[in-house]
């Protein structure tokens, strides 16, 4: 039991980084670095998810943008429709993400490897098509919740009604999910997914119920997700179809992988690269197109050099630097 | 057992398919307006067949799933664009749109591909998307928003079918989508290049040992998928529109028409390709449904994938 | 600014087509000759510009009178500092530009807007900030039905209307078919009222919604067809607006409707990509002055451009309404108290004043107010396609729908009738 508490080096520094993100950042940014860093975090949580199934399980989920917006749906259908507290709110779309996940997973589930990710490629652009025919709610009447005019004003949580307290709302959810990934992988079900991540057949043998842990986890990728869009339709107040494309869903993906999947600085860097990176170079002047392509080639470079993503790279770096000084000493 | 479940599929696909035209057409206002869906939609539907098999074609040699396709095929259609533009002979600018849509996807093909080829089939996947955002980006840099179209002499032929007037360019696309399985399956049976290619898609690993020059056919196969990319993002522009954000993520319906001839069998590509064309143009007829219709190619490739999966076989085994 | 040949293309038969008087100085503000160099005002602008559109053209025509401006005395001495951001089409990226200028930097207020989200986001930041907003390139409703908000353009709702009117009246419409994009803040709010209209006039209207992701117009062009509709309304932006007209040209549909446009098809690059099929039969209407007019503001507005504009400055109806939106704006400014210039709440509260200010490139006066609603601009033009250009065929009138009673009570009140 004393194993499941335990803090190592890495998870030291991701407290570290947390307690910088919670702490300083919000004193030291703008009102513009708040809004780009709350979106940044936002994704971080939803690329946790992602990064974590196919790091401990190998599978590949392509519609995870399409699950925070499934998410972000639930958050603002119910703060228009209900009086119930932000918090409420928040763990109810997670989990309503969560079993429309397990609703998308489950048939899904005997497939491997390309097809899976295809088939919830699929997903992603059906819900693409869903969210710009329907529309996110804005305090509309009806099922759909969409008014047509100005939209109602959002209700932050009490908590954090400034930006500055919003992000460190964010933030503390982010870690709150990055928390709940590292107990699960502490737990029982960790030992299962490592099997079922060698071998099924093997996992199957040794009585692990494959069916069920996959489903688990695809359950947390989606609570995650559905957490982060819900976050996400706190932070603008409203969301438009334009942000839950099936591409970006994809780019997600990629974006983990580019990260470093095994690692939790690697959500971190995925996130920045997407929500960051975008308005860093629009601030240097660079063209919103050409900035696509810096991205996009930023992107190829990262998949074709750094086979454990970039937070692999880092983590080498690191350790190669300690042992050449240990060698020194020695 | 093998050719009875072979038989079931397609048996399967004839009565949904009968089904899913009998319900929605059964409102219908006047019954020459499901002739008129019908052919619309199979327009769209080669559209969907064309990138699919360009798709399937190349990851069967390669491996790689090319999410690309669609921006090769939009940077060729803009570079015919610009040459009609200045006044150069149409024909020539046609063969530049071939030309920059090949040149664009060889690159990949030669200069990045071969870099990713230890990762994972979903990463070379995803790393393409990458690269058509490369290619967007420039694209749209060079040339701002602004409408525009492009005219093929053959827009101005045209027959009637089921009440429809269809250009010979809506004809064109057609066989030539039919055509081009019918050549790519006599390629793949009869020529030497063909018979690698397949053993390639068989086994990599003991292809290569085998002495096969994967390097040659691999390029071969890149040039193929690049000049499908180059056709169907001209015969896009033509039939549906001129604007590259919207012929680059044309990939993902595309992708949903590969899925349907689990991304190996090209006649049920064509085949799920033109079904997709024909349900989602038809939904129009359905008032609740009219609104979602462009979901139609998503919905169904996951059903056809499910169906395929039914049963407790994992018949994807081995590597993928 | 982007290389475009088509852009400069277009430019160079603007400039043509408006013969020598384009090369008269351009008049700015108080017009000194006089640079500003005092203390600088800030003014922020939002533009849409990545996939799927370049909305650029009216924060550049705001940006080249701003630096006529300065050039010429600047506010009571004080230059304008204009700064632009871009929303990339992005909601993320629109709620970050108005942090950065609404919230980080001290502005005055916010002129030439043109996205077609933006709006949508920031409607509650402008209104909490107390910032007024001079838009001019505006698609959705929240530009017209929120109180910072205030657009030079039209925007789909009276565009539409003023097409509506204009086949009911001289087209002899019954029946429209209203082909909108399927969002509720812009295709089914302005084709719903569109409806509203052709009932009050004892005929109807049927929407035809497109998916906006839907990359196939053809279907929806065969619900219009099956609609019984003796008129095609096409509510599109120029892109989709011009697969329509080709998948309608293969179906020979042309002698069988009446074809009519709100002002996205009036782009000058549109007739020669129509081709001559459709030319002397689309009407389209033109929320400003057509482009070929020379009264003294489309003379100016050129010779601004020509002077402190780029080269590429799109010359199009949102680059005159954005030089439009400044210039009212600068006008508002030199009105108050030079003392008060640099304070957002009276520079809104100034905004708010404006009253009764005219220009030959609208039909109607300029005027703000305090409402939770504005929409000055509900006059137009309406003209047709023809080779190489368009024609006019309606001079300025005014629309007339049950939806403007209340901006109608608004002008009576403030004297304008």
């Amino acid at each position: 039991m004393r194993g499941l508490f335990h803090v190592t080096p890495s998870g030291w520094s991701g407290l570290g980084f947390a307690a910088f993100v919670i702490l300083l950042v919000p004193e030291l940014a703008g009102s513009y670095w708040l809004s780009v860093f709350t979106s940044a975090a936002c994704f971080t949580l939803a690329i946790a998810g992602v990064a974590f199934l196919y790091a401990r399980l190998g599978l590949v989920s392509l519609t995870q943008v399409g699950l925070m917006g499934v998410g972000g749906w639930v958050m603002l259908r119910l703060n228009h429709g209900t009086d119930l507290p932000f918090e409420v709110n928040l763990v109810l779309s997670a989990l309503a993400t969560m079993v429309f996940g397990w609703i998308l997973a489950l048939p899904a589930l005997r497939l491997r490897g390309l097809y899976l990710a295809l088939v919830t490629l699929m997903a992603a652009g059906g819900l693409e098509i869903v969210f710009a025919t329907f529309q996110f709610p804005n305090g509309g009447e009806g099922f759909w919740g969409v008014t047509i005019g100005s939209s109602e004003p959002f209700r932050r949580p009490a908590l954090a009604q400034s930006p500055e307290a919003y992000l460190r709302y964010v933030a503390i959810c982010a870690l709150l999910g990055f928390l709940l990934i590292e107990l699960h992988r502490r737990l029982q079900p960790g030992r299962a997914w490592a099997m079922i991540r060698r071998s099924e057949a093997a996992a199957m043998a040794a009585g692990v119920n494959v069916t069920l842990y996959k489903t688990w986890a695809f359950g947390i990728c989606g609570l995650l997700g559905g957490a982060a869009g819900a976050l996400l339709a706190g932070s603008l107040g409203l969301l438009d179809d334009g942000t839950f494309r099936a591409s970006e869903s994809v780019m997600v993906f990629a974006l983990a992988v580019v990260g470093g999947a095994r690692y939790w600085q690697g959500a971190v860097i995925a996130a920045a690269l997407y929500k960051i990176l975008p308005p860093l170079l629009s601030t240097w002047g660079v063209d919103a197109d050409l900035a696509f392509v810096i991205f996009g080639a930023g992107l190829l470079h990262a998949v074709i050099t750094a086979p454990d993503g970039i937070a692999g790279q880092l983590r080498g770096a690191i350790v190669a630097r300690f042992a050449r000084k240990e060698r020194a000493d020695a | 057992m093998a050719n009875l479940s072979k038989y079931s599929n397609w048996l399967a696909w004839a009565v949904a398919m009968t089904l899913i035209i009998g319900v929605l057409s059964w409102d219908a206002p006047r019954p020459q307006m499901v002739g008129l869906f019908i052919a619309s939609g199979l327009a769209v539907g080669s559209l969907y067949a064309l990138g699919g098999i360009g798709i399937v074609v190349l990851y069967r040699a390669t491996g790689v799933l090319n999410f690309a396709g669609g921006a090769a095929g939009a940077a060729g259609a803009m570079t015919a664009w610009q040459l009609v533009d200045w006044g150069i002979w149409p024909p020539i600018s046609w063969l530049g749109c071939l030309a920059v849509s090949l040149a664009i996807t060889l690159f990949y093909g030669r200069l990045i591909a071969p870099r990713l080829a230890w990762r994972d089939t979903v990463v070379k996947a995803v790393a393409t998307l990458g690269f058509a955002l490369i290619v967007l980006g420039l694209v749209s840099f060079i040339w701002a928003d602004d409408p525009r179209s492009i005219e093929l002499p053959t827009d101005a032929i045209g027959v009637r079918i089921l009440g429809m007037r269809v250009t010979a360019t809506r004809l064109l696309v057609f066989f030539a989508s039919v055509a081009i399985v019918i050549g790519i399956w006599a390629f793949l049976t009869y020529t030497r290049i063909g018979l690698q290619m397949r053993s390639l898609a068989n086994d990599r690993d003991l292809s290569a040992l085998l002495g096969i020059p994967i390097l040659k056919v691999e390029t071969i196969a890149w040039t193929i998928a690049g000049v499908l990319a180059g056709f169907t993002g001209l015969m896009f522009a033509d039939l549906i529109r001129l604007e590259p954000v919207v012929i680059t993520f044309m990939v993902i319906p595309s992708i949903a028409a590969a899925i349907c001839g689990r991304l190996e069998n090209l006649t049920a590509v064509l085949i799920g390709g033109l079904s997709m064309g024909v349900i989602e143009n038809l939904l129009t007829l359905s008032a609740p449904l009219r609104g979602v219709r462009p979901i139609a190619p998503f919905v169904i490739a996951a059903v056809v994938l499910l169906w395929l999966q039914r049963g407790q076989r994992l018949s994807f085994g081995g590597r993928d | 600014m982007k290389p475009d040949l088509k852009q400069l293309g277009a430019a160079a038969v603007a400039v043509l087509a408006l013969g020598s008087p384009a090369f008269a100085a351009a008049e700015c503000g108080a017009n000194t000759g006089e640079p500003a160099t005092g203390e600088p005002i800030f003014v922020g602008g939002i533009h849409g510009n990545a996939a799927p559109g370049d909305w650029t053209s009216s924060t550049d025509s705001a940006a080249a009178y701003f630096a006529c401006v300065n050039a010429n005395g600047g506010i009571h001495g004080r230059p304008i500092e204009y700064l632009v951001e871009n929303d990339q089409w992005n909601p993320e990226a629109a709620a970050q530009a108005a942090a950065r200028l609404v919230n980080d930097t001290d502005t005055v207020a916010m002129v030439g807007n043109g996205s077609f989200i933006e709006m949508a986001v920031n409607a509650g930041t402008y209104e909490a900030a107390d910032i007024m907003v001079m838009a001019s390139a505006c698609a959705i409703s929240e530009c017209f039905e929120t109180p910072n908000l205030v657009s030079t353009n039209q925007g789909p709702l009276p565009s539409n209307l003023g097409a509506a009117q204009y086949a009911q009246e001289e087209l002899g419409a019954e029946h429209i078919a209203c082909m909108g994009l399927n969002i509720p803040n812009n295709g089914i709010w302005s084709c719903n009222a569109v409806a509203e209209f052709m009932e009050s006039r004892g005929g109807q209207s049927t929407p035809v919604l497109i998916n906006p992701g839907a990359p196939d117009v053809n279907s929806a062009l065969l619900e219009a067809l099956a609609s019984g509709a003796d008129t095609i309304l096409i509510n599109q932006p120029a892109g989709i607006a011009l697969a329509i007209l080709s998948a309608a040209e293969e179906q020979d549909l042309r002698d069988m409707f009446n074809w009519i446009a709100p002002t996205p098809l009036y782009d000058l690059s549109v007739p020669d990509q129509l081709g001559s099929y459709w030319h002397g039969h689309v009407f389209v209407n033109a929320e400003l002055a057509p482009l070929n007019l020379e009264g003294p503001d489309a003379l100016n507005w050129v010779a601004v451009l020509d002077e402190f504009g780029n080269e590429d400055d799109p010359r199009d109806t949102f680059g005159q309404a954005g030089y439009l939106s400044a210039r009212f704006f600068v006008k508002a400014m030199l009105e108050m108290d030079p003392a008060d210039v640099g304070d957002r709440a009276k520079v809104s509260e100034a905004i708010r004043g404006i009253s009764g200010y005219t220009s030959d490139l609208m039909c109607g006066p300029y005027y703000v107010g305090d409402a939770d609603f504005h929409m000055p601009n509900h006059a137009g033009y309406m003209v047709q396609i023809v080779e190489g250009g368009f024609e006019i065929v309606r001079d300025c009138y005014e629309y007339d729908s049950p939806y403007f009673e209340r901006h109608i009570a608004i002008e009576t009140e403030l004297g304008l009738r």
